[in-house]
């Protein structure tokens, strides 16, 4: 990687050279010369515009030489990518896969950009009910999404969520901070319901009533961070996304970045089939094992260590006395279809019987 | 497991690079262009003031106000090239950021730094405002370009002209579309494309539909006949149109007369534009979203007792209906996970069969064990027993 940055150094000086040096300035400095040589002495006109002549020639044979040089140097580069990059993604694709699934695609790309918190992306790509609270929030709205937590208020107190009673708080706070005093003190009854889980800071909440007008410059002056609105709309939105059963990190993130590692592989296993004439992507199972890192193993694979094939419903996983599992099927062939036969287990020296072996669920 | 193949992420890079690279080709040849023409004019100009004033047909003050001309167009030409010279700083500059993108992860060691997550982002970034830009959505891939700040790694502005193009072939004129082919003629030849004749088919076409048949004729002489070495089977086709009216039901007027060509020719111009500007003809969206779905997909994503809210091929509604066809993951070597963490298990982290077969992790059980006087409840079937009831699992 660090000679192709070399190089395209080299190409992108030649490319200053011809900025900083500019060659029409020098053919308009030689014109100028020979006009002012033939004002100062007309009688010699005709030498001066044989001199121009040759010099305009020279100069633009070298402009156009420098340019083509810069542009043959580009041209080498490019075609020297085309060495460095070599794997053609499109190997692997299969056009129709995902025909008809346009919008749920959408939708997928949508709902990740919410949970990144860039609603506005992901608002303008896909409409969806979350987005209206979000919009609201951002407006320093509160409204729809404490009326949203307080329908949900059971269910976000099972997750030990803080959302309702931050939403609750930064009201209160507002109607603090633009000196509704009356409307503060009547708001400070919904806070109560948390008082006894949020005891001090309640306490606090309270005191900022005495410093009403000039609450910034209070002992309480902390509970107006400049970023508590954006605190709130990610935690919004994270509990929005726990509560209607999204993931933990986002979906399309982790499809992507596996996609990433695993396309590779994938090219070269659809290169391979291709030229058999078959398509990867008309296979019921990939003919490779594509390795994944342990944070994006969602599923237990059970794989038989003897036969290597992995288990299914017909053939499941059994553990011999000794805490080794192995399929069923491979079982059957050790014990040679006799559940009573002992033998020996393949990965250790203990002696069982078949009859002895237990399903184990993963 | 954890280690980074460079070189094999890396050659999958190829048109984030080659797309600057390219643009920045094509204006030095553009500026190259102007140049040459302009001033091989102004050369044979200058002999022929010589040779005038030679001759004595031109006077001194005559030759210093044609030179004062040169001078003045050779301004112009500097003007000119103003806009030309700002593309071919742009993409140069876009090209030289976008190697020092490569050259950073190129020094990234393993999958799990936050180094490669964030470059990992990053990608998606791009590979998303790339399938935003060709689905038509330019102002979300603007402003997610402009709030992730990597304008210099997409290419939102080549999407502009191509927009204005698609535009106007959805409102059925064909006329911006061949006046780009006739801006990319050479281009188009290239890479063998037979765009042109499509269009100009399809002006034939709407003329034959209109019954306007004089205009038709005179129309194919002029615009179809150059075609006729390579395509005069369709030509012949279009030609019949002539005797057949729209509402005809025969083969293949019928087909000819079809409004659908129209989405058609959208998708070839599609195709050609972006082979011509060395954009992939499919989004790495969708190439990347495969492999990534086929790797991660099992037979347990389907079956609701075995979903797992974290598994992307687990959600029916959004990626599991995507990867509903795609082939599932294959698998020579066991991983265990969890029910009750979704930790992994191995040596660190044993695996312990309750006495009813189901299998759980040595930290999960522990914990729950040490909550509950040394019990434990199956969270799949509500069986309860004593910790000391459960049973080493080896998994080779
Ligand atoms: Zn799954």
């Amino acid at each position: 990687m660090e000679q192709y940055i070399k190089d395209f150094d080299k190409v992108l000086k030649k490319q200053r050279a011809l900025e900083t040096n500019d060659p029409l300035d020098r053919l308009i400095a030689i014109v100028n010369k020979a006009k002012e040589d033939i004002r100062a002495d007309p009688s010699a006109a005709n030498t001066s515009l044989a001199v121009l002549g040759k010099s305009f020639k020279s100069v633009s044979n070298t402009i156009s030489e420098e340019q083509k040089e810069l542009q043959s140097s580009v041209t080498k580069y490019s075609k020297a990518l085309d060495k460095k990059f070599t794997a053609d993604a499109m190997a692997a694709i299969n056009p129709h896969a995902f025909d008809n699934k346009e919008q749920i695609l959408r939708k997928t790309i949508a709902l990740h950009y919410i949970r990144q918190g860039n609603f506005e992306v992901g608002d303008m790509f896909a409409k969806a009910k979350m987005f209206d609270i979000v919009a609201a929030l951002k407006n320093n709205d509160l409204g729809p999404a404490l009326e949203w937590a307080t329908r949900h208020r059971n269910e976000l107190e099972k997750r030990s969520s803080t959302l309702e009673y931050k939403l609750h708080r930064q009201r209160y706070l507002q109607l603090v901070e633009s000196q509704q005093t009356n409307e503060a003190i009547a708001y400070a009854k919904q806070i109560g319901y948390f008082g006894t889980r949020h005891k001090r800071e309640v306490q606090r909440l309270m005191g900022c009533l005495m410093f009403i007008g000039r609450i910034h410059k209070s002992p309480y002056a902390d509970l107006f961070a400049p970023n508590a609105s954006d605190d709130i709309q990610h935690m919004f939105t994270r509990d929005y996304c726990s509560l209607i059963g999204l993931s933990q990190e986002s979906p399309l993130y982790v499809s992507l970045t596996v996609g990433t590692q695993a396309m590779p592989t994938m090219i070269k296993m659809a290169t391979i089939m291709k030229a058999k004439r078959t398509e990867w992507s008309q296979q019921s199972e990939l003919p490779v094992e594509i390795n994944l890192t342990d944070d994006t193993k969602f599923h237990s694979i059970f794989a038989c260590p003897v036969s290597k094939e992995q288990a299914t419903e017909e053939n499941p996983p059994m553990m011999m006395t000794c805490g080794h599992v192995i399929c069923k099927e491979s079982l059957q062939k050790l014990c040679r279809g006799i559940n009573s036969h002992r033998f020996k287990c393949p990965y250790c020296p203990q002696e069982s019987m078949a009859s002895q072996a237990k399903n184990v669920y993963f | 497991m954890n280690k980074l193949n460079h070189d094999q992420l890396l050659s999958l890079e190829h048109p984030f690079v080659k797309i600057p690279v390219e643009k920045f080709r094509s204006s030095l040849r553009t500026s190259q262009k102007h140049i040459e023409k302009e001033i091989g004019n102004l050369t044979d100009k200058i002999s022929e003031i010589s040779k005038k004033s030679v001759q004595g047909s031109m006077e001194p003050s005559q030759v210093e106000a044609a030179l004062e001309a040169i001078v003045n167009r050779l301004s112009t030409l500097k003007r000119k090239l103003k806009d030309i010279r700002a593309d071919e700083v742009l993409y140069s500059q876009r090209t030289k950021v976008r190697l020092q993108h490569l050259q950073d992860f190129a020094t990234i060691q393993t999958l799990d730094s936050d180094e490669y997550a964030r470059w990992s982002r990053v990608r998606l970034n791009r590979i998303v405002i790339d399938y935003m830009l060709r689905d038509g959505f330019r102002g979300p891939a603007a402003l997610l370009a402009k709030s992730e700040h990597i304008e210099d790694f997409v290419d939102i502005e080549l999407f502009a002209q191509s927009a204005k193009v698609e535009e106007a072939l959805e409102r059925q004129s064909c006329a911006e579309c061949l006046q780009w082919c006739k801006e990319n003629n050479s281009n188009l030849k290239k890479i063998k494309s037979t765009l042109e004749f499509s269009l100009r088919e399809q002006e034939f076409i709407e003329l034959a539909r209109e019954r306007r048949s004089q205009e038709a004729i005179a129309y194919a002489k002029k615009h179809l006949t150059p075609w006729q070495e390579t395509h005069m089977k369709e030509i012949s086709h279009v030609m019949g149109l002539l005797a057949f009216p729209p509402e005809t039901k025969c083969h293949p007027y019928k087909r000819l007369y079809d409004k659908s060509r129209w989405n058609d020719l959208i998708a070839q111009f599609r195709s050609n534009n972006f082979a011509l500007q060395f954009f992939t003809p499919e989004p790495l969206l969708n190439v990347t979203l495969q492999a990534g779905l086929s790797s991660l997909k099992t037979p347990m994503c389907y079956q609701p007792e075995h979903r797992n809210a974290n598994c992307p091929v687990c959600d029916p509604e959004t990626l599991g209906a995507l990867a509903m066809d795609l082939p599932l993951s294959h698998h020579f070597n066991s991983s265990i996970v969890c029910r009750i963490s979704g930790q992994i298990m191995n040596e660190d982290n044993l695996p312990m069969a309750l006495p009813n077969g189901y299998v759980y992790s040595y930290n999960a059980l522990t914990e729950m064990a040490s909550l509950n006087d040394g019990k434990v409840t199956c969270p799949r079937t509500g069986a309860v027993f004593n910790l000391t009831d459960v049973k080493k699992v080896f998994i080779s």
